[in-house]
């Protein structure tokens, strides 16, 4: 009786080990933050997967007030390609509050994101896989 | 336990053996004589065996004969005599190898070096199915032991499995995050000794290399570049395939007339092009390469020809243009109808930009190559080859033009084994106070 309990134990640990060594991993979609002179930007992409993609971005200032403005242009490109694709332009869902869709990010690896407001430009760098 | 185990190995395994080497097929194209022609060289399955090369022929491609010979160390193996047809389309040869190693193709007068691999078996692949293997025969062993009553002695064997598997299981989890090797072909000079053994490890981690000098000059009809080293002056021999050529020449006349060239390397540092009915003045060339070690350098020179005709660039495409001001992301949009394009040079379209332009093109400050990608298909790591005439009819380049003025464009495109030149001007506005970065 002890034996069997013994060995249940430990096949469940080996079991639980190995879920953990192999269980796969992906990339979450996480809010990337980056600031310019005057504002405050943070990209939340829809997915960290290749393909058509839509990002969700706020802008600030430092303050934390919406940024005025009424269109912010997204400008893709992967550099170790060599290849940029079309920026895309959208306006303001609400003060601040911008949602970029149909964005084609056909390739994984490293792409850099420029986003502009303005005269205010931020890069942000986005791993897709 | 184990069957989860195998289930990675399956995994992992071919992951690993792409890894060192590049099985893939190797696509030159090659401008030899009057013909436009991509060689393409396939895989080699096993060694000694056959390698079957593909010749590719244009539209305008004279029909007749040419010569493949493989080559190992300067000494011939097999040659193989392929006719090529009046129709544009695929011709195939077989040539024989019969070790690994660096290897030459040479297509008539031209040479393309190609890498024959090994198959060779990673350490972490040998440790992995050696410890299993091992863990198996201990097992008998213990068995044994225990069958034939001496179960105390079977702790021995045991102990033996329990290491082997340990063994195997460590290698098998670990192997991903192996760094690779450095490859001999793209980062070090192909010897027997390293395609041999490719998984001796060197102590060098910058294989980067010096410049390259370009000095054009012609022979009768065809241009011939020599390419030196900038730190030693030897020739540099290390060009590697890029975008499926050794050497891409743009060649843009004084009127403005482009030829997007593939140059063959005829000797050590030596490449040359055929410049057909070549115009009077002086052109500007423009040469892209790779050296082994990685980083792709443009070459800029240009050279006076003497001739006669002027051949216009006669393509034509519905062009929708969207020209932001001089460093933001231009697009430009070239509609060609029908669904039909073929790869060329691996990419559904190129775009040469040169600019601004005020008297020659050869003093532009910019000289870009932009291209059009194809869209990746799931599930096939391989490119399509020109066979596959599938795509576009819309080919969308994105460029941020860096200086204001007016630029020369031309738009290339295959079709119906026929390379498609377009070509247009484009105005680019100074920027409005926007800080262009």
């Amino acid at each position: 009786m002890k034996r069997s309990v013994l060995v249940a134990l430990a096949v469940i640990v080996a079991v639980a080990g190995a879920l953990v060594v192999l269980w796969p991993r992906g990339v979450e979609a996480q809010p990337h933050l980056a600031e310019s002179a005057q504002l405050r930007f943070v990209l939340t992409p829809a997915t960290t997967r290749s393909g058509v993609n839509s990002f969700d971005l706020r802008i600030t200032d430092r303050a934390g007030n919406p940024a005025p403005g009424n269109e912010v242009v997204v400008e893709p490109a992967m550099p170790q390609m060599g290849h940029a694709i079309a920026p895309i332009t959208a306006g303001p869902l609400e003060p601040g509050h911008y949602r970029v869709g149909d964005v084609g990010l056909f390739m994984a690896g490293q792409w850099e994101i420029t986003v502009s407001l303005s005269a205010e430009r931020v890069v942000i760098p986005l791993l897709l896989t | 336990m184990l069957l989860a185990l195998g289930a990675v190995l399956g995994i992992a395994a071919p992951a690993l053996a792409d890894g060192a080497q590049s099985g893939a097929d190797l696509h030159v194209a090659q401008t030899i004589g009057d013909r436009d022609l991509t060689v393409i060289i396939r895989r080699v399955a096993e060694v000694p065996g056959p390698v079957h090369v593909d010749v590719v022929t244009h539209a305008g491609s004279p029909p007749g004969e040419i010569t493949l010979t493989a080559r190992a160390a300067g000494a011939a193996t097999s040659t193989v005599k392929v006719v090529l047809g009046a129709a544009p389309g695929f011709y195939s040869g077989v040539v024989q190898v019969d070790r690994p190693g660096p290897w030459e193709l040479a297509v008539d007068e031209a040479t393309i070096p190609f890498v024959v691999p090994a198959l060779v078996s990673s350490p972490w692949e040998n440790a992995t199915y050696g410890g299993f293997v091992a863990a198996g025969l201990f097992l008998f062993a213990a068995l044994a032991f225990a069958v034939f009553g001496r179960p105390r002695l079977a702790l021995v064997p045991t102990a033996g499995l329990v290491a082997g598997i340990a063994v195997a299981t460590t290698a098998a989890l670990l192997s991903p995050s192996i760094p690779p090797v450095a490859a001999p072909g793209t980062q070090l000079d192909p010897t027997f000794d390293n395609v041999g053994d490719p998984y001796q490890r060197t102590s060098t981690v910058d294989f980067s290399r010096p410049p390259v000098n370009l000095v054009p000059s012609t022979v009768g009809d065809d241009l011939v570049l020599s390419l030196t080293d900038g730190s030693s002056g030897r020739p540099v021999d290390d060009l590697l395939v890029h975008d499926s050529a050794f050497m891409h020449l743009v060649v843009v006349s004084p009127s403005g007339q482009l030829r997007h060239l593939h140059p063959i390397r005829t000797a050590p540092g030596e490449y040359r092009a055929r410049l057909r009915a070549s115009e009077q003045g002086t052109h500007a060339i423009a040469a892209e390469i790779a050296r082994r070690g990685g980083g792709v350098q443009l070459l800029r020179s240009s050279i006076d020809v003497s001739g006669t005709a002027a051949r216009p660039d006669g393509g034509r495409a519905d062009l929708r243009t969207d020209i932001r001001e001089a460093g933001r992301p231009s697009t430009i949009t070239a509609g060609f109808g029908r669904g039909d394009l073929q790869p060329w040079l691996g990419m559904l379209g190129h775009m040469i930009v040169v600019g601004p332009v005020s008297g020659s093109p050869a003093t532009a400050p910019i000289w870009a190559h932009v291209h059009s990608m194809i869209p990746p298909t799931p599930g096939m790591p391989d490119k399509p080859d020109e066979s596959v005439a599938a795509y576009g009819p819309d080919v969308p380049f994105t460029y941020s033009f860096p200086l204001p003025g007016k630029y020369l464009v031309w738009i290339q495109v295959e079709r119906d084994y026929s390379v498609v030149t377009v070509p247009t001007v484009v105005e680019v506005p100074a920027g409005k106070g926007v800080s262009a970065k």
